[in-house]
């Protein structure tokens, strides 16, 4: 294997687990569709359809990539439960784990589940900073959208959630 | 908004985060498993293939269907009657189209 190839290793498993949860983030908490969309990018970032060309950091460069191949596999997705023989199986109806949210905290549960009713690109903004710890021009280099758009996803994303998040307390 | 309700979400996704962590596959595991999954291409051709298959038998079904429910029409045998044709029909027409006999009178007095 050639350096660079254990290089792109290396770094892919450093990402690896907040690569998991922005999976999940992009998949709607679905884990068979987020696991199914992680090992898509992998193969993408190593049989090189997908390079690095390093005017990001390599985790903002990734993210962007499982993110456009989660949105390639809702198409695809989509396009499968149009075809008559859909119903034999095969394509993730996009919807939580049930397992998954049965293993969650009453809090996380209540965030995921108003996040759920977010727009989505709000809701990727606003996993991306909370949950990523990244900036608004990270965010948005991430989402593919300007600056200026991210900062207005985050800004009422922000303020649709809170209240989401009140309404449920009260 | 206040920092405050900015820290309560961060903790929130911090928590979400940790769950996510705990829960995440290994990476190993997952490397695998993409290593395994077929090439997009052989998968692209594998579905060219079997969207030619497809078409095949639809064309082969819809010429079957076709082919039974044709009538053969002998052209030969075909005889076209235009409506004007009655036009064309001259008085005393039959004289020229029989064969007179002897001793027989043919001709119709309306004719005369």
């Amino acid at each position: 294997m050639s350096s660079s190839a254990v290089a792109l290793e290396v770094e892919l498993e450093r990402v690896h687990p907040a690569a998991f949860g922005w999976a999940l983030a992009c998949c709607g908490g679905d884990r068979t569709a987020a696991e199914d969309t992680l090992q898509a990018s992998y193969l993408k970032v190593l049989d090189g359809r997908a390079r690095f060309d390093r005017r990001a950091s390599f985790r903002t460069w990734f993210f962007a990539v499982v993110r456009r191949t989660a949105a390639e596999q809702r198409r695809r997705n989509a396009l499968w439960r149009l075809w008559p023989l859909s119903w034999l199986g095969g394509a993730a109806d996009g919807r939580p784990d049930p397992a998954a949210a049965l293993a969650q905290s009453e809090t996380t549960r209540r965030l995921v589940a108003a996040l759920a009713r977010l727009p989505r690109r709000q809701r990727e903004v606003l996993y991306l900073v909370f949950y990523q710890d990244m900036s608004i021009a990270e965010a948005a280099e991430v989402a593919g959208i300007s600056v200026g758009t991210a900062r207005t996803h985050y800004e009422r994303g922000k303020a649709a959630l809170k209240q989401r998040l009140e309404g449920e307390r009260e | 908004m206040s920092e405050r309700d900015d820290e309560e979400l961060q903790e929130r996704f911090a928590a979400l985060r940790r769950e996510h962590t705990i829960a995440a596959p290994v990476f190993r595991d997952t490397l695998a498993a993409a290593r395994s999954r077929p090439h997009p291409r052989a998968r692209r051709r594998l579905g060219f293939a079997a969207g030619a298959a497809l078409v095949l038998v639809a064309l082969v079904l819809i010429l079957t269907v076709r082919n039974r429910h044709r009538t053969t029409v002998d052209l030969a045998s075909v005889r076209v009657h235009a409506p004007t044709d009655f036009l064309l029909q001259l008085p005393g027409a039959d004289l020229l189209r029989t064969m007179p006999r002897l001793g027989q009178v043919s001709f119709d007095r309306r004719t005369l």
